[in-house]
């Protein structure tokens, strides 16, 4: 038996060895390299791909539209990919900060993400869309979520409404005719589904993002309704989270937990299983975005037992407002190999039909709309507050990616009964300072 | 050549060192270089070049930077957050530490006696080390549901809150690891065991000694070597956690459990600040560099000649 070890092997034998692998190799490199340009280079000379990265909630407005931009531009194909937000925030950051990154991909409109328009034309990467018609039409309340400095850089089909997503079939059970228009007349409803037995309100506040939707719906009431400038005034530095109605809001959020609305133990519960809550009955109502309310349906046994109505955040009728965001959409990358392109498949999404075709797959409230636009029945009940009583989602006007998921924080440590409201809002302010 | 030969080879070469002008050229180092340069090019290089941006107030993405000296390692003493996520990332390393070495170390020896299913076993208690980690939190999300009637309530009858409750939820995702790993932490032991001379057990036994005498002057001593593997990866493990928090909380209830790779990870890619980020990568890769050396000096220290 020999060892390796003692085997000899002199330095000139080892440098042979070494160096008829290296020929090797550099000669199985070289003979390999040429195949794959003959392959890509038959017939399809002037075919461009154009790569798309977005998120989740867009796969089934982009699957629709893509296959229509085929038809219409055979010429062009679009590979696309999408993944949940986290991990699109993370690989987009990198292709961005590398300098690779895909023709056209998810932005997050104004100016609160690390993904967000502002932050991300800020940098110089995203595309002026501007000469595209569609951009003339953007309603005036929507543009600063489109535009900055002027200049339109993000697409998106329409906005969203945040409001209680809810099971018809287990309010008539309770004996509830019809939705609440006054908080106090919210607050029956729940004390009424809650004597029947079902949990009032399903929250899946371990999922981070749900936990703000809450204030979100609170909060246009008890803070915009009163001041309608307030993110201006905020900016300013002459109103903060602590001074306005952002405490009334917190406290009516863990009124509702207080009275025992929610589930038990809102924070181990996700997003997933406050879904199948609703959906299956157990529950009443989740309050939630619009934008998720085909996963509710897909989950439900019949689709039409579910639909939406807006949270009133007011005792008074017409002092209740309604947050309506304008959906996450895309933009082109500014230095990217096939602008001309991309900017040409966005101009297509522009067309007011394929608005439509969007909004209809997200039941979103189109951008702009025509005769051929429809609105999902189940937001029907927001369309008079979209004219006048309507805020965008508080993130798209806050200055910094940090507010947001300290704000998603905060909750989860006053659900938990951790810390005050005093502390949540300090918090707050502090980020939103920095 | 036959292995008697083997010692007289060793000795020679043993004898023929002091001649040896350039040891950079042997034929050991010779054969690790096309990995070096390898590592070098795909690791080290990248490592220390992304070591600059601690220095710089970089967003991660655009061209923008300025050189801001030690401003960002003067931020992180003043985080609260991450000063916060460091008691974290120190409790989690202890309980995992601790536990899966001492359950690994127990499915080790339970693997090693004389039992008719035990490669079954092995390959059983080994099966959740070769699943993806966010696979696995993502499975234990359904476990740890907080529903009476489901998942681990429901199998022991309690209602406890595991994810949602901040003073639980550390402790739940150190379980989750401890579940998946202990399987890694045995495999080590279980060579080590196997190493262990039969003679000494039977000379142990001819003195009369007990069991609980053979495993405490016997085994234990001879685990040295498995023991500071062990300590050692699962220490490294402990401090650099990430897939599973991220999976199972995100680092919440609140900040609850928040590990220093939580925190730099969302200081990067969440809030655009590269260049904070990297500082706290930084001091991560050094503690963790710094706690190894240590737990390495003491332990080879104990670790018996053989």
């Amino acid at each position: 038996m020999t060892e390796l070890r003692d085997a000899r092997l002199s330095r000139v034998q080892f440098f042979r060895m070494m160096g008829g692998l290296a020929v090797a190799a550099a000669a199985t490199a070289c003979s390999t390299k040429p195949q794959p340009t003959g392959s890509t280079g038959q017939g399809q000379a002037s075919a461009v791909e154009l790569r798309f990265v977005g998120v989740a909630d867009q796969k089934a407005p982009m699957d629709e539209l893509v296959a229509a931009y085929k038809q219409a531009k055979p010429g062009v194909t679009l590979a696309t990919s999408f993944a949940p937000t986290d991990q699109v925030q993370t690989s987009l950051r990198t292709q961005l900060g590398a300098g690779n990154a895909p023709d056209v991909h998810v932005v997050y409109p104004g100016s609160g993400s690390a993904m967000s328009m502002d932050q991300i034309a800020g940098a110089g990467l995203l595309a002026d869309l501007s000469d595209q018609s569609w951009t003339q039409t953007i309603p005036t309340g929507f543009k600063p979520a489109f535009q900055k400095d002027g200049k339109t850089y993000i697409y998106s089909a329409g906005s969203s409404v945040i409001g209680a997503i809810y099971n018809k079939k287990v309010f008539q059970e309770a004996g509830v005719d019809a939705p609440p228009t006054t908080w106090t007349e919210f607050l029956a409803v729940c004390d009424k589904l809650k004597k029947a037995g079902k949990t009032p309100i399903a929250l899946g506040a371990q999922t981070p993002w749900v936990t703000q939707l809450i204030t979100y719906a609170l909060v246009p009431s008890t803070v915009y309704a009163k001041d309608p400038t307030f993110d201006d005034k905020q900016a300013a530095g002459q109103t903060s989270f602590a001074k306005s109605g952002w405490r009334d809001a917190m406290e009516m959020y863990l009124e509702l937990q207080k009275r025992g609305f929610f589930n038990d133990k809102p924070n181990g519960t996700t997003f997933e299983q406050q879904i199948s809550m609703v959906a299956t009955g157990k529950a009443g109502m989740a309050i939630q975005v619009s934008a998720v309310l085909p996963d509710f349906r897909k989950s439900a046994g019949n689709p039409d037992d579910l639909s939406m109505f807006p949270v009133p955040g007011a005792d008074v009728a017409d002092q209740v407002w309604i947050p309506a965001g304008v959906v996450v959409g895309l933009g082109a990358a500014a230095k990217g190999k096939n602008l001309a392109e991309a900017k040409a498949f966005i101009d297509f999404l522009g067309k007011q039909e394929n608005i439509n075709r969007w909004a209809k797959a997200i039941a979103a409230i189109p951008l702009t709309q025509d005769a051929s636009s429809t609105i999902d029945p189940a937001v029907q009940s927001f369309l008079p507050f979209t004219k006048d009583r309507a805020v965008p989602f508080m993130d798209q006007r806050w200055p910094n990616a940090e507010v947001q998921p300290v704000h998603f924080a905060v909750i989860q440590d006053l659900l938990a009964g951790k810390i005050k409201i005093d502390d949540a809002l300090r918090k707050m302010d502090e980020a939103y300072a920095k | 050549m036959t292995m008697t030969a083997t010692p007289v080879g060793r000795s020679t070469a043993a004898a023929g060192k002091p001649r040896r002008r350039f040891a950079a050229l042997s034929p050991s180092w010779l054969f690790a270089a096309p990995a070096l340069v390898v590592y070098a090019v795909v690791v080290l290089y990248p490592s220390l070049a992304g070591m600059l941006y601690a220095f710089t107030d970089w967003s991660g993405i655009g061209a923008d930077k300025s050189f801001v000296g030690l401003a960002n390692f003067q931020t992180l003493l003043h985080d609260e957050q991450a000063m916060d996520s460091i008691g974290n990332t120190l409790l989690l390393t202890v309980a995992i530490v601790v536990v899966q070495n001492a359950v690994g170390l127990l499915l080790a020896l339970g693997v090693h006696a004389k039992l008719k299913s035990r490669a079954l076993l092995r390959v059983i208690f080994f099966a959740p080390v070769v699943v993806s980690p966010v696979m696995v939190a993502f499975l234990w999300k359904y476990i740890y549901n907080p529903d009476p009637s489901a998942g681990l309530n429901g199998l022991l009858g309690v209602q406890i809150d595991w994810l949602g409750d901040p003073s639980l939820a550390l402790w739940s995702i150190a379980a989750t690891v401890v579940w998946q790993y202990a399987g890694y932490s045995m495999v080590i032991f279980l060579a080590g065991l196997e190493g262990v001379p039969k003679e000494l057990h039977e000379a142990a036994m001819i003195d009369g000694a007990s069991t609980l005498q053979r495993f405490r002057y016997v085994t234990w001593p001879l685990l040295a070597p498995a023991l500071t593997i062990n300590l050692m990866l699962s220490t490294i493990g402990g401090l650099k956690l990430f897939d599973q928090v991220f999976a199972a909380t995100n680092g919440g209830p609140g900040y609850a459990t928040e590990t220093l790779s939580t925190v730099l990870y969302k200081q990067a890619f969440v809030f655009g600040k590269f260049g904070y980020s990297t500082a706290i990568a930084l001091v991560l890769a050094l503690f963790v560099a710094a706690v190894s050396l240590v737990q390495v000096y003491y332990l080879r220290g104990r670790e018996v000649a053989q």
